[in-house]
C-alpha cells in the first residue's frame, strides 16, 4: 500500500508580477528534472476579456531541487507562441508535456481554437527547445495529433513518455458534447498513441479507463509513471455536470497495467483526497508524478482546478 | 511527358436546382456534381443549401439526382436525407460540400468534406468517411470524426477528397490550406489551399505526402487551388480543378474560379496544362462568370467533364463530353 503525504501549496500565480499573461491559474504541472532545479511547466491566464474569455499561455517556474519549496525563478515569458489566423493554437497553448530528447528538449501541448456551435476545440502540437527548456518552437504550424475517426474532437492533456525505447503520448479524445443548462460540456476520455520518432503517430484506438462514477464521466491528466516492474496511471475525473463544486469536481483516480494497453482501475487504491479544508478541500486533479533525489512526488491543483496554483504531496509506501 | 490537345464539346447546363423540388427545405445551390455509374442510370450527388434557422447562415446537405446514361434526361431528384450532418461540436456539423462516391465491393464509400464554422475565422474543414449499403440511397458515418484532417505541416482546411483505387491501392487527392490572411484593411479573413495527394491500403488510415504542393501554382502563392478530380484517358492519368486568386473572387468575374489541368505518367509528377483544357465560359449563359467544382468520370466509352458555372452553382452543373 501507498499513500501520498500532502506538503502544501508550491507555487501561486497571484504573486507573480509584471507579467500581465500570468495573474491566475496555474494548472496542468509538468516537470524536467535539471541540475540545480526541477522545472516546472504549467499553464496560467492573464485576465479574461470583455467576453469573460480566457486565453491560456504556458510558463515554468523553477525550485530548488534542495527545497522544492523555494521558487527560485519564474519565467519572463510563455514558452510558446500563440498560433497563428485560423489555426489550431490560436486561442491558447494548455496544457503542456516535456521531455528530453538529446540535447533537445521536446513539448508536446493541447492548442485551442474557438468554435460557433461550442466553445473551443483543442487538438495537439509539438515544439522543441535548443535552450534548455526556456523556449519552444513548433515543429509545424498544425498539429500532430488531429482529430480522427473515432476521436472527433477535443484530443487535449498529452503526456509524452518514453518506454523501452518507444514514444508513448497519452491524452484525453472528447466523446461528445453535452447540453447541460443550455450550455454545452465536453465528455472526454484517456486515451494513448505510440511512435517510433514521436511524429507519425499509431493509435491505441480504445478507452484506456473504464468509467466509475457515471457513463458521462470525464477522465484528464493521464500521468503514467514506471516502479516496481509495472506501470501506475494516476488521473482525475469528474461528473459531466455541475462539476465546478466540491460534489461533482474533480477527484484523483489510480490504474495500473502490465503492458501500457490493458489498464486495471482502481480509485480506493490513488492514496489522495480532498483535505477538510483550505486549498485543496473541494477538488484534487491534474496529478503529475516524478523523482528527484529519491524521493517520489505528486504535483496536483486544488480548488477551482488551479485557479490558486499547485502544491505538492510525496509518496509514502512504495508503488506496487 | 506530352499531352495531346483536349478539345471538350460543351453540352451546356445540365441541372437547374431552382427548377426542382429538393429535400430538406434546400433551394438553389447543386454544388460539385459527383457521378456514381450504375446498371440503369447515372446518379449525380451534389450539395445544396437550407439555411440554419439559429442564425440564417447556410447549411451544405448533400441530394441526387438521377439520369440516364446517356446523360440526356432527369430520371429523379433524391426526396429524402442521403447523409445527416454531423453531431454538436463535429467536424461536420454545419455542411457536408463535397462528396465524393466509389464502388467498394457491395457498399459504396464516400469521402465527405464536412464544415464547422470558427470564431476568428469563418470555416474549418476535414474529410470524413461514410459507408452506403443500400446502393447509395443512405450513407452511414464510419466514425464521428474525420479520415484526413489537418497535420503538422498542413494547418488547416483539409478537404475536396477525391479517392480512386489504382493499382490496388486508394489514392486521395484533396486540398489543405496554406494559412488564413487579410489582404485589405477592414476585409475578412480569406484563406488559400493548394491540391495534395495521400496514399492508404485501405482507405480509412491514410498516409499524406504532408503539404506537397502537386500542382504548380500559376497565380503564385496566393492562388487557390480546389477540387481535384482525376480521370484516364489513353492510358494518361488527367487532373481537373479549379483555381483562382485567393481574395476578391465572389462577385468580380475577372478573377472568378476557372477550371485547370494537370497530367501525369506517374502518379508523382504532374504537368500543369490549363492551355490543353479550352473549356471556357459562353458568355450571356450561366457559365459565363465562373467555371468551377469540376468532376470528370468515364461511361459507356465516353469521358465527361461536371462543372458548376456562375455564382458557385447557384443555378447548378452542367456538362462537358470529350471528343476522342
Amino acid at each position: 500500500m501507498f499513500r501520498w503525504k500532502k506538503l502544501g501549496k508550491i507555487f501561486t500565480p497571484q504573486e507573480a508580477t509584471e507579467r500581465p499573461w500570468l495573474k491566475e491559474f496555474a494548472q496542468a504541472p509538468a516537470t524536467l528534472v535539471l541540475a540545480d532545479v526541477v522545472r516546472v511547466y504549467f499553464s496560467c491566464r492573464g485576465p479574461a476579456d470583455a467576453n469573460g474569455q480566457y486565453i491560456s499561455h504556458s510558463a515554468f517556474v523553477d525550485l530548488d531541487r534542495k527545497d522544492l519549496f523555494r521558487v527560485i525563478r519564474v519565467a519572463d515569458q510563455p514558452i510558446l507562441a500563440l498560433g497563428g489566423l485560423g489555426e489550431f493554437d490560436e486561442f491558447g497553448t494548455y496544457p503542456v508535456s516535456v521531455i528530453t530528447d538529446g540535447p533537445q528538449i521536446r513539448a508536446y501541448y493541447a492548442g485551442w481554437t474557438r468554435c460557433e456551435s461550442v466553445p473551443f476545440n483543442v487538438a495537439i502540437g509539438v515544439a522543441t527547445s535548443g535552450d534548455g527548456g526556456e523556449s519552444f518552437t513548433k515543429l509545424g504550424n498544425g498539429p500532430v495529433l488531429p482529430y480522427s475517426l473515432n476521436e472527433p474532437f477535443v484530443l487535449s492533456g498529452p503526456k509524452i513518455r518514453r518506454f523501452n525505447g518507444r514514444w508513448y503520448l497519452f491524452y484525453i479524445a472528447g466523446r461528445k458534447w453535452k447540453l447541460v443548462n443550455g450550455r454545452a460540456e465536453p465528455v472526454y476520455r484517456i486515451r494513448m498513441a505510440h511512435s517510433v520518432d514521436g511524429l507519425q503517430w499509431t493509435r491505441a484506438d480504445k478507452d484506456l479507463i473504464e468509467s466509475r462514477i457515471e457513463e458521462d464521466e470525464a477522465q484528464a491528466s493521464p500521468d503514467v509513471f514506471f516502479a516496481n516492474g509495472r506501470y501506475h496511471m494516476f488521473f482525475c475525473y469528474r461528473y459531466s455536470s455541475d462539476y465546478r463544486g466540491k460534489a461533482g469536481g474533480y477527484r484523483i483516480g489510480y490504474a495500473s497495467s502490465d503492458d501500457l494497453i490493458d489498464w486495471q482501475r482502481d480509485d480506493a487504491r490513488a492514496g489522495i483526497d480532498v483535505s477538510e479544508e483550505g486549498w485543496d478541500s473541494e477538488m484534487i486533479s491534474y496529478p503529475h508524478v516524478f523523482t528527484v533525489d529519491g524521493a517520489t512526488y505528486m504535483a496536483y491543483l486544488g480548488n477551482q482546478v488551479g485557479r490558486e496554483g499547485f502544491g505538492l504531496a510525496v509518496l509514502e509506501g512504495a508503488l506496487t | 511527358m506530352s499531352a495531346a490537345r483536349m478539345t471538350w464539346r460543351k453540352r451546356g447546363q445540365l441541372f437547374d436546382p431552382t427548377k426542382h423540388v429538393l429535400p430538406a427545405q434546400c433551394e438553389q445551390f447543386a454544388q460539385s456534381p459527383q457521378a456514381l455509374v450504375c446498371d440503369d442510370r447515372i446518379r449525380i450527388y451534389f450539395s445544396t443549401r437550407a439555411r440554419d434557422e439559429r442564425n440564417g447562415k447556410y447549411l451544405s446537405h448533400v441530394a441526387f439526382v438521377d439520369m440516364d446514361r446517356g446523360m440526356r434526361e432527369v430520371i429523379g431528384v433524391s426526396t429524402s436525407t442521403v447523409i445527416p450532418l454531423g453531431g454538436l461540436g463535429c467536424f461536420d456539423e454545419h455542411g457536408i460540400f463535397p462528396m465524393n462516391v466509389l464502388r467498394h465491393g457491395d457498399e459504396i464509400w464516400a469521402y465527405t468534406c464536412g464544415w464547422n464554422r470558427r470564431v476568428s475565422v469563418s470555416v474549418d474543414t476535414a474529410v470524413g468517411l461514410a459507408v452506403s449499403h443500400d446502393g447509395g440511397l443512405t450513407f452511414q458515418r464510419r466514425g464521428d470524426g474525420p479520415v484526413l484532417a489537418a497535420s503538422l505541416h498542413e494547418p488547416c482546411l483539409v478537404g475536396d477528397g477525391f479517392v480512386k483505387v489504382i493499382g490496388g491501392v486508394f489514392h486521395m487527392w484533396y486540398i489543405f490550406g496554406t494559412g488564413w490572411k487579410r489582404f485589405g484593411e477592414g476585409l475578412p479573413p480569406d484563406r488559400t489551399y493548394k491540391i495534395g495527394h495521400a496514399v492508404s491500403n485501405d482507405g480509412v488510415a491514410w498516409v499524406k505526402e504532408e503539404a506537397r504542393q502537386i500542382i504548380s501554382s500559376r497565380l503564385g502563392p496566393d492562388e487557390s487551388q480546389a477540387l481535384p478530380t482525376v480521370v484516364e484517358v489513353d492510358g494518361q492519368h488527367h487532373m481537373f480543378f479549379c483555381y483562382r486568386p485567393s481574395f476578391d473572387f465572389r462577385t468580380n468575374s475577372a478573377r472568378g474560379y476557372r477550371i485547370g489541368h494537370a497530367f501525369s505518367d506517374d502518379l508523382v509528377d504532374w504537368v500543369r496544362d490549363d492551355e490543353h483544357l479550352q473549356l471556357g465560359g459562353t458568355p450571356g449563359s450561366w457559365d459565363s462568370d465562373m467555371q468551377c467544382y469540376p468532376h470528370a468520370f468515364a461511361c459507356d466509352g465516353e469521358v465527361y467533364l461536371l462543372y458548376n458555372g456562375n455564382e458557385f452553382g447557384r443555378y447548378g452543373f452542367g456538362l462537358a463530353v470529350l471528343e476522342r
